[in-house]
């Protein structure tokens, strides 16, 4: 049993799946052991569409076809790409998936004009310029930039597809929460925060990605003049 | 010219039926003719604050499900001609009426009426839908406190989403004292997290408890919940009223003073 488990291992990366082959087992054995991993994990992958790469054993070209032909039939996931684990192919393939994913979210730029109330979530492949409040319990995903013309109380996804390049301004930062790619910044538990704030003027800040830590500054020349996306 | 203005909040608790009866009393007291609808099915509450519960015979589910007419159903106030309440049925759930139906009804009443007042039930389910299916206009009621404030602003953002153009905040149960130690939010921060007019602040008052409990809405006497309620009903006449000092004690003076 620990044996059937271990010839066939499915791991995600940011870019797709990785299918780990058992590299002694015949392969008439192997494809049922793919079908079957599939089948089971369908329902988990749903038909998302994603990159393949096959690690652990050697496959030719035929092999390969069928492999991706059992994937296809035992679920949903609609295989757009087979990568290598050709290290220099991946970091080729890698800097030209967050090239192409960077050009989406820096040159593009969406509007939304209103505020934005609590419940309500705002989503965008582009980067997005808020004429209005986000208000606690409101949510603005984007694949790029966040930039907030008016308070910012609720929370903030930027570069959600991993840019932690990404930034987020807002004219009043107070937010319940910011992700930049990977990373995850929250408001302090301090309950007197409500009081300070309200005496300090409000301030256009910015918060960015550095040596791992989300940091919010207040936005001037400097901070602007840092800024390489 | 009628209108029909649903009363909601979000949260429960936070004064939409009492508002809803002082807005309607003091409605009717500046002669419109005004009906007030409970759509609280199942938790009937309007008909005791208003001090009516004795005189129910049929109700809202009567109405829209043929039972009755309209006409039927509708109380006529004990101190007010012109003030009728549609109580709403103890039995069943929200789910025995429908949005298109609440509409029907609202549009069949604009024409005896000046203000057609709605009283929403708490939260966002179906019930609220009901309610807000017919509205014109919306008055939201919140109260200084973070969570009622949120649910109102989910609530402003369902209105809106449902294209209902109008909506104003009432402020209600402010209470001076701890504004000014800093322990509540004042109605500017209110107001600047709805982003939405405000036509009226009431403050926490003891007698709301005492008027509740009589049955008597409390709209015109000279507390200062009643004035700020008197306030908010010449508000929606189109009158411009400043905003009621919230500040000034209600001494022994003054009410020397106001007897004379």
């Amino acid at each position: 049993m620990k044996k059937m488990k271990n010839s066939v291992v499915i791991k995600g990366n940011k870019y797709g799946i990785i299918v780990m082959l058992d590299k002694n087992l015949p392969f008439d054995e192997l494809k049922k052991e793919v079908a079957d991993k599939f089948k089971a994990s369908s329902q988990f992958f749903g038909n998302s569409s994603m990159g393949v790469t096959f690690e652990g054993r050697f496959l030719n070209n035929d092999e390969i076809r069928e492999l991706l032909d059992i994937i296809s039939a035992n679920s949903e996931i609609n295989v757009v790409c087979v990568v290598d684990n050709d290290k220099e192919r991946e970091a080729y393939f890698k800097k030209s998936v967050e090239e192409h994913l960077s050009d989406l979210s820096n040159n593009d730029g969406q509007f939304y004009r209103g505020t934005l109330r609590s419940g309500q979530v705002i989503e965008s492949e582009s980067s997005i310029i808020i004429l209005g409040d986000v208000n606690p319990g409101a949510k603005v995903v984007s694949s790029g930039n966040v930039i907030i013309l008016g308070s910012l109380k609720g929370t903030v996804y930027a570069g959600v597809s991993g840019e932690a390049t990404s930034f987020v301004v807002a004219l009043e930062m107070q937010p319940m929460q910011i992700r930049i790619g990977d990373y995850i910044a929250r408001a302090s538990d301090d309950n007197n925060n409500n009081k300070k704030s309200k005496k300090a003027k409000p301030e256009t800040k910015i918060a960015f990605v550095e040596d791992g830590n989300i940091y919010i500054e207040p936005l001037n020349k400097e901070v602007l003049n840092d800024i390489h996306f | 010219m009628s209108e029909v203005i649903v009363v909601t909040s979000g949260k429960g608790g936070v004064g939409k039926t009492t508002t809803t009866a002082n807005v309607g009393t003091g409605l009717a007291m500046l002669n419109k003719k005004v009906v007030l609808i409970d759509t609280d099915i199942g938790l009937r509450n309007l008909d005791v604050v208003m001090g009516l519960e004795n005189r129910i015979v049929y109700n809202l589910v009567d109405v829209v499900k043929g039972n009755c007419r309209a006409k039927q159903a509708m109380i006529k106030d004990k101190r007010y001609p012109n003030l009728f309440l549609l109580p709403c049925a103890q039995a069943g759930d929200k789910n025995s009426v429908s949005p298109e139906e609440m509409k029907k009804l609202t549009d069949e009443l604009r024409e005896e009426f000046d203000y057609i007042i709605l009283d929403c039930p708490a939260g966002i389910e179906q019930g609220f839908k009901n309610a807000i299916a017919g509205a014109d206009r919306a008055i939201v009621v919140t109260m200084p406190e973070v969570s009622a404030i949120r649910d109102a602003d989910r609530i402003i953002g369902l209105l809106e989403a449902n294209e209902k153009k109008r909506a104003d905040l009432v402020v209600n149960r402010i209470r001076m004292d701890m504004v000014k130690r800093g322990e509540m939010m004042s109605i500017d921060d209110v107001v600047e997290i709805l982003a939405i007019d405000l036509i009226g602040a009431v403050p926490d008052d003891e007698n709301i408890v005492i008027a509740t409990n009589n049955g008597e809405p409390l709209v015109g006497q000279d507390s200062l919940a009643g004035q700020a309620y008197m306030n908010i009903c010449k508000r929606i006449l189109g009158e411009e009223v400043p905003l009621l000092d919230l500040n000034k004690k209600q001494g022994l003076f003054s009410k020397l003073f106001k007897r004379s």
